[in-house]
């Protein structure tokens, strides 16, 4: 009766289970393994491993077949770094295009009364848990994707600048109204960063921003940094003189916040140079225009000797 | 008269190879170094036919060691011994034109390097 | 603290870096790449001071792989990494990287097959050199500080903590860890005398 309650375990657990005895040979084979694999236990029992698995003599899991026998020690084979190492199927589909099943395997020393060791090799069938972890590792990669934020400064970043100047280009164009954009880069910062490290370098771009984001209001402004040292500034509904005020303001700002840089060359402590560009956009427009003017302004601005504002006019170029 | 020149910084691989080799061949002469800058220094003093040479060494190492000692002493056969074998380690020595054995040191090992020594 | 003799010491090291040796093959099979691996040291401590040496007084975490041993003799053993450098291993072995919250399930396994790895290729080499038989269990995942890990054995415990300082080489990243062995009392003394089984054998 004994006999016959464990039979019918071996035969209803849902994991591989063979065992092999001192020789090598496979002494059982449960029923879950008749299903997956394309042995049938009567073709199997009694061939060694070797016979059976050809491919496999000398590989991790016959490494820890022996060391099982002769050392008495368990060892695991995970699944990552494993790939499928017995050739078992999900279903006859797998089979026929022959796509093994994802395992974990168990290989163990196991007492056997009377008799020298044997070794237990148990397989599970992990697919469902790598389907899941890879669902869960793709889904994080594009949550990362989505961020909008800069992860230094706390303000909005590239990606959300882009998509900020976009909306606001076409709104613009739609109301016939004036879009301003500000390019604002921080002067002799590789200067900073090299004589007051680089975690110093990392706080003066945090306060700048903090500085930036201070000074604008309305709910559609928009303080963003565009690059290393670089910031960009939206102003929707705003003119060239506007635009200017809070430009001004922000040079001032950023100023204010006395900094130390006894490497600057403008000033004893950290400034920024800024470039203003205007825009009512036209049909053809594009914010690529807005851009390289405020860029060029920008210039301007740094050949004056920095710490100031240059706003764009159609005749510098 | 063959002399081997044996380079482990383990005392007890020294002892152990210097045993069983004494065991085949008692006549032999052995010598010991317990780093590759030692066993470049000795070699030309000791002149060997033979040296075992252990892979894992502080200081220099075994492979970097090699090519000063077949330019000191052209004549020796060179044989690498390590725990850890793999392609690289195969292709390295190959590369180098030396032998290659496999630690732990047993007398079947030892056996298995002067038989390879004693057919050249 | 508990002390060897030079050649104890000495056999000591050459056993486990014959051991480490065997896991860097195994592992240079798995990633596909060259591995190298060796022991430059080896010390008795305290659990205290393995915990120390661990970062426990800053509260640094570390990711350790426990096998236990018993047989010839009883011991818990340990791979241990500081947190970062078991992600980088990870991140060698197997591809992916992720913070130690993140690591996945499936990362743990394969952390826990290098532990496997190591632990038994060392305890192997051990117990061949002793001529003793050993008994092996499978490995499981610990993150905690090193006070924590090393106080998981569960009992009340008052020995001496064998600590092995490993050195990793991966595809040109070095890396280290510990491999540290829980022995008390018996232990250590069963210890001293397979050692010097060893070494009388070897003396011929």
């Amino acid at each position: 009766m004994q006999l016959s309650l464990l039979q019918g375990v071996l035969k209803a657990v849902r994991a591989g289970i063979i065992v092999f005895d001192a020789e090598q040979r496979i002494v059982l084979w449960n029923q879950w393994m008749e299903q997956h694999s394309s042995f049938p236990a009567d073709a199997i029992l009694g061939k060694t491993f070797g016979e059976i698995f050809p491919d496999m003599v000398d590989g991790r899991t016959h490494v820890a077949l022996r060391a099982a026998l002769q050392n008495n020690f368990a060892s695991l084979l995970s699944q990552t770094l494993n790939k499928a190492p017995f050739p078992l199927f999900a279903n006859a589909g797998d089979a026929a295009a022959g796509i093994r099943m994802q395992q974990a395997v168990h290989v163990m020393p196991l007492e056997v009364e009377s008799l020298p060791r044997h070794c237990l090799v148990q397989i599970g069938d992990v697919s469902m848990a790598v389907a899941r972890e890879k669902k869960l590792r793709e889904l994080a990669v594009e949550l990362e994707s989505q961020t909008l934020v800069d992860g230094l400064t706390g303000i909005a970043n590239r990606r959300r600048f882009d998509q900020h100047l976009d909306d606001e280009f076409r709104r613009a164009k739609r109301n016939a109204s004036p879009l301003s954009l500000i390019m604002i880069d921080v002067d002799y910062f590789k200067d900073y960063n090299d004589n007051y490290g680089h975690q110093h370098g990392d706080e003066c771009l945090a306060r700048i921003a903090g500085a930036l984001c201070g000074v604008l209001h309305r709910p559609r402004d928009l303080a963003a940094r565009y690059g290393g040292e670089e910031f960009t500034v939206v102003l929707p509904d705003t003119n060239e003189d506007g635009a200017l005020q809070i430009a001004e303001a922000m040079r001032a700002e950023v100023e204010s916040l006395k900094i130390e840089h006894a490497y600057s060359g403008v000033a004893g402590c950290v400034t920024i140079s800024l470039g203003v560009s205007t825009l009512i956009p036209e049909l053809a427009a594009k914010t690529g225009s807005l851009i390289h003017a405020a860029d060029r302004a920008l210039y301007q601005a740094k050949r004056t000797g920095r710490n100031c504002v240059v706003v764009y006019t159609d005749s510098k170029n | 008269m063959t002399t081997v020149l044996v380079v482990d910084d383990s005392k007890v691989s020294r002892l152990l190879s210097k045993q069983y080799i004494l065991q085949r061949h008692p006549d032999w002469t052995i010598a010991e170094a317990a780093s590759g800058e030692e066993a470049i220094d000795k070699v030309e003093a000791v002149g060997p036919d033979l040296i075992l040479l252990d892979l894992n060494m502080p200081g220099m190492g075994g492979l970097a060691a090699v090519d000063q000692l077949q330019a000191k002493c052209p004549s020796a056969r060179i044989t690498l011994l390590t725990a850890n074998v793999q392609d690289a380690t195969r292709e390295k020595a190959n590369a180098l034109g030396i032998g290659f054995a496999a630690k732990p040191i047993t007398e079947a090992l030892i056996d298995e390097i002067l038989s390879a020594f004693g057919k050249q | 603290m508990f002390q060897l003799t030079e050649l104890q010491h000495d056999a000591l090291i050459e056993i486990f870096n014959l051991g480490v040796g065997q896991a860097a093959a195994a592992m240079s099979r798995i990633v596909g790449d060259e591995v190298t691996m060796s022991v430059p040291m080896i010390s008795f401590q305290s659990r205290a001071e393995v915990a120390r040496t661990l970062g426990s007084d800053e509260g640094r975490r570390i990711c350790a792989i426990t096998q236990h041993f018993q047989g010839a003799f009883s011991t818990e053993a340990f791979l241990m990494f500081p947190e970062e450098k078991s992600l980088e291993i990870v991140r060698l072995m197997v591809g992916q990287s992720l913070s130690l919250e993140e690591l996945s399930e499936m990362e743990q396994e394969a952390m826990s097959e290098i532990g496997n790895i190591i632990l038994n290729c060392c305890m192997g080499a051990f117990a061949n050199a002793a001529g003793k038989e050993l008994q092996g269990s499978l490995p499981t995942y610990h993150v905690g500080t090193g006070d924590n890990i090393l106080g998981v054995s569960g009992k009340e415990w008052d020995g001496v903590v064998l600590t092995l300082k490993i050195d990793f080489n991966i595809e040109r990243h070095h890396i280290y860890g510990y491999v540290a062995f829980l022995l008390d009392m018996p232990a250590l003394n069963d210890l001293q005398r397979y050692i010097d089984a060893y070494l009388a054998k070897l003396m011929g």
